[in-house]
């Protein structure tokens, strides 16, 4: 490459791999702290929201962009279903594609979200058994701390269908990786027993509640070593979150949604996956003429609807680009952040952390104080509806029942997130509720029921 | 007057929107293009959009709070809006989902279940017409075919003259079935089908299905509400789906699954699995997943919205069929065509004949001609390829289906008038068009 303005060629090709570039323009400056506040100005100001592994967000600069799209349907759907749709939403796949570091652009499908791809990978193993690929009895392996969503999908559609569930029991709170690997090799060596195959692993890459991030590389290398059919990640929490790469991970079906830590409206997510003999018979269950065509493909079109959060992935990079370090300065700080947060409120509290930092992700579980009395799930909602109504702090609360001889320990954690519009102001607001509580003698007993 | 404090004389607000009104309501739509194509994408007007941004914008400002407290509500009231319109007592048997296509699969994965299950089997068959929307056909395919089942499909006669044609064909299918001793498992039709469009008499088939022991009976009213008369009650169906953005005026994307209740309407799932799995199909599709749900919490604002003009929906529907018929009637005698059936079973749709000189000799000049008359007309309609059937001699196998909706003027239908008759002055054949 040419040397520009007078800087050295070395220079200039050192500055031209600092961030990915997929369009022409020159680059737009990075944003100020003010520039954020304004880009989520349209955030509920009186709310501590420390909550974005929920939901996500989405600046407005997005939000408008999508409004166009929007528009551009409503004027002329005919001319945008025939001319626009489809060039758009593969653009979107082809980013997402470089982003993932997956080889081809036809093993990215881009969905509603992680649910959805959970759907669609466990209605295939249900057909499995249907059309007697599978035996009955054959197990499917995943974490106890699967998202619910998840669970009742493996539910609805493997053991409906005749399948074996074996679930990962996982320590809470946690202490290092190890203690991780040994419980899942263990679930395996259960789920091979009485001569069963083991058809599917679905594996979080960061749990959601208690939150860990879970060390998906090896566990898919002991998957494969232990002759597991098929391997699928959940990582709702995964892009923009923490570091995705699909060789690296080498998992057959990765999920990831672009609304939580992409910056993407709701909604949109995409599946991976792995082009293999195997993953031929993937579909979307909603059918569109399109079927048969490949799930990417049938993913494209699933009837008349709104697919404008799908198509504003390339502004959203550039959103992305705007932030010093793109996407990995993004993590990086967040993670740092939300550590420090936590460290923050635990030191307040006198408690402690549920995993090593460099267990966590963008998000924390921080104990709560004993006395609070959490010891129940409703309580922990009861909780959270207090602090949401009460103090205007948005934060989930998550109940770890005790375990045999444990007495007044930490029975409660909060989960927080930190992302790039959070301000140490909101977690101190967080840590004075807290204190106030405790100060005050709540306990959740006497909480009313939301 | 005279120092009293008579209160000043107000002028009455109008009763029903102006059609300048409406023209701002429609204000965003290409005003170049003749849009004569409702049936395909349907519409939204700005006040109903703004209206859903607001509900976007509520959700982003705090979704969690959005989420607690907001959604379940919105959702029940969405639902009770239309089972009041479909005329059904419990509202329950009202679900919101994406659109027909999502409705159709939650129904035929429900039966791929009964084969898998063994409720069904092997051979039992389905019965659909063969002009079934492709989506449709596809999902029969995907889920009750791959599961062992069997197809039976209808012929629809077009052009046609009466109902009993179609009725005919459908008792014909049905005997089928009871020769070859399959059992009929599900019987899935249209209200008024996409292409060629025409109104069928589901009345009358859903009759005949119960008194041949079909099992499940779906109708596919995809442009069911706004466009016909909708009354469950009336009909008497098992399944039920329609679109609302379509000819209800909703934004992209809302529709109903109506499921009368029954032994078995619990076990029909959502085939996106959440937490509220097993809690009904109706609370089961309230939530799958983080996602934008605006469209399915405007539904009461959009029954504000049809209550603006004369006679509500009903006003607006029988003004589009009057529309429709009137403006197929002119191009028919302007191009000395016919249309594809009868006034009496058009909706607010109808098939008008093209002149035998384009050449439309198959489904890719269909698209073909679309696209030009889009392209160099500006021109938006659908083109159906009727093959013809042996024997004839000289049939229309070209047709266009032309809709009519509140935004449309005569204007619109006069462009395409124009455009055809330029076609056959310049002597054009489909065949002469290029490649897309």
């Amino acid at each position: 490459m040419a040397a520009v303005n007078g800087t050295s060629a070395a220079d200039a090709n050192s500055q031209i791999h600092k961030k990915p570039r997929l369009y022409a323009d020159p680059s737009p400056p990075l944003f100020t702290p003010s520039d954020i506040l304004y880009e989520f100005s349209h955030h509920d100001p009186t709310v501590a929201r420390i909550n974005n592994g929920s939901f996500g967000s989405c600046p407005s600069s997005v939000i408008s962009a999508q409004n166009e799209l929007q528009i551009q349907w409503l004027r002329q759907p005919d001319d945008f279903y025939f001319n626009q749709l489809q060039p758009k939403i593969l653009q979107s796949r082809t980013i997402i594609k470089d982003l993932i570091n997956a080889d081809h652009v036809d093993e990215v499908s881009i969905v509603d979200n992680a649910t959805t791809a959970a759907a669609i990978v466990l209605q295939q193993i249900a057909w499995g058994f249907a059309e007697g690929k599978f035996n009955h009895g054959d197990a499917a392996v995943m974490l106890h701390y699967a998202y619910g969503a998840v669970k009742k999908s493996v539910e609805a559609y493997v053991t409906r269908a005749g399948g074996y569930v074996i679930e990962v029991p996982l320590p809470f709170p946690v202490n290092s990786v190890d203690e991780i690997v040994h419980e899942f090799r263990q679930a395996l060596q259960r789920g091979k027993q009485n001569g069963r195959r083991v058809r599917l692993a679905v594996i979080d890459h960061v749990t959601s509640m208690p939150t860990v991030v879970i060390p998906v590389k090896e566990l898919v290398a002991i998957c494969r070593e232990e002759g597991v059919d098929q391997v699928f990640v959940d990582a709702a929490h995964g892009i923009g979150c923490v570091d995705i790469d699909m060789k690296q991970i080498g998992a057959d079906f990765y999920t990831s949604n672009l609304h939580k830590w992409y910056f993407c409206p709701p909604s949109v997510a995409f599946l991976y996956c792995k082009r293999s003999i195997n993953n031929s018979d993937l579909h979307h269950p909603v059918v569109s003429h399109e079927y048969g065509n490949g799930l990417a493909i049938e993913s494209g079109w699933i009837g008349t609807r709104d697919y404008s959060a799908q198509l504003v992935v390339p502004k959203v990079l550039e959103f992305i680009n705007r932030f010093e370090g793109g996407i990995n300065g993004i993590k990086k700080r967040n993670h740092e952040c939300v550590v420090e947060m936590g460290q923050m409120l635990v030191e307040a509290w006198g408690t402690h952390l549920g995993c090593p930092p460099e267990m966590c992700s963008s998000m924390v579980m921080v104990g709560l104080p004993a006395c609070l009395g959490i010891s129940s799930d409703h309580d922990a909602l009861n909780l959270r509806t207090c602090l949401r109504e009460k103090f205007g702090v948005e934060v989930p609360i998550y109940y770890r029942s005790p375990k045999d001889g444990e007495d007044g320990g930490v029975t409660g954690y909060a989960r927080i997130s930190y992302h790039v519009y959070n301000k140490v102001d909101d977690y101190y607001k967080f840590r004075d509720a807290i204190n106030q509580l405790v100060h005050n003698a709540v306990t959740c007993a006497s909480l009313p029921i939301s | 007057m005279n120092g009293t404090s008579a209160p000043a004389a107000v002028p009455p607000q109008p009763l029903h929107i102006t059609p300048a009104e409406v023209i701002s309501e429609f204000s965003h739509h290409h005003p170049s293009v003749a849009r004569i194509n409702n049936g395909g994408f349907g519409c939204c007007p700005s006040s109903l959009i703004s209206f859903q941004r607001q509900i976007q914008m509520q959700w982003l400002r705090q979704p969690d709070e959005f989420f607690f407290n907001q959604i379940q509500p919105g959702m029940l009231r969405s639902r009770n809006v239309i089972k009041d319109l479909i005329n059904t007592d419990h509202v329950d048997e009202v679900s919101i989902v994406d659109n027909a296509s999502t409705a159709v699969s939650i129904v035929l994965q429900h039966m791929a279940w009964g084969f898998a299950e063994g409720r069904f089997h092997p051979g039992d068959a389905t019965v659909m017409f063969h002009c079934a929307y492709g989506s449709v056909k596809k999902s029969v395919e995907a889920y009750f075919v791959r599961a062992g089942g069997s197809v039976i499909e209808v012929p629809l006669p077009f052009p046609l003259n009466s109902e009993d044609e179609i009725v005919q064909e459908f008792r014909q299918a049905l005997e089928k079935a009871k020769q070859s001793n399959r059992r009929v498992r599900l019987a899935i039709f249209d209200h008024v089908t996409c292409m060629p469009s025409v109104v069928i008499p589901v009345k009358e088939l859903v009759t005949i299905c119960r008194e041949a022991g079909v099992d499940h009976i779906f109708i596919d009213g995809a442009h069911g509400i706004g466009c016909v008369d909708v009354d469950m009650k009336q009909i008497g169906a098992d399944f039920y789906t329609s679109n609302l953005h379509k000819w209800m005026f909703c934004p992209p994307s809302a529709a109903f699954l109506y499921c009368r209740r029954s032994s078995e309407s619990s076990s029909l799932h959502h085939l996106v699995v959440t937490h509220e799995y097993g809690n009904g199909l109706a609370r089961e599709s309230t939530w799958i997943g983080t996602r934008d749900y605006s469209a399915q919490l405007v539904v009461p604002e959009v029954l504000e919205f049809v209550n603006r003009f004369e006679g509500g929906i009903d006003g607006i529907k029988r003004r589009n069929h009057d529309g429709v018929v009137e403006m197929g009637m002119m191009l028919a005698k302007a191009w000395g065509t016919h249309l594809g059936c009868p006034p009496h079973m058009c909706s607010s749709m109808v098939m008008v004949g093209l002149p035998a000189c384009l050449g439309v000799l198959s489904d890719e000049h269909t698209w073909k001609l679309r696209t030009y008359l889009r392209d160099k007309f500006g021109v938006e309609v659908s083109i159906y390829y009727r093959p013809p059937k042996d024997g004839e001699v000289g049939p229309l196998t070209g047709y266009t289906r032309i809709s009519y909706q509140v935004y449309n003027k005569v204007d619109d239908y006069y462009k395409f008038r124009d455009a055809i008759n330029q076609l056959v002055h310049d002597a054009f054949t489909c065949a002469s068009l290029p490649n897309s």
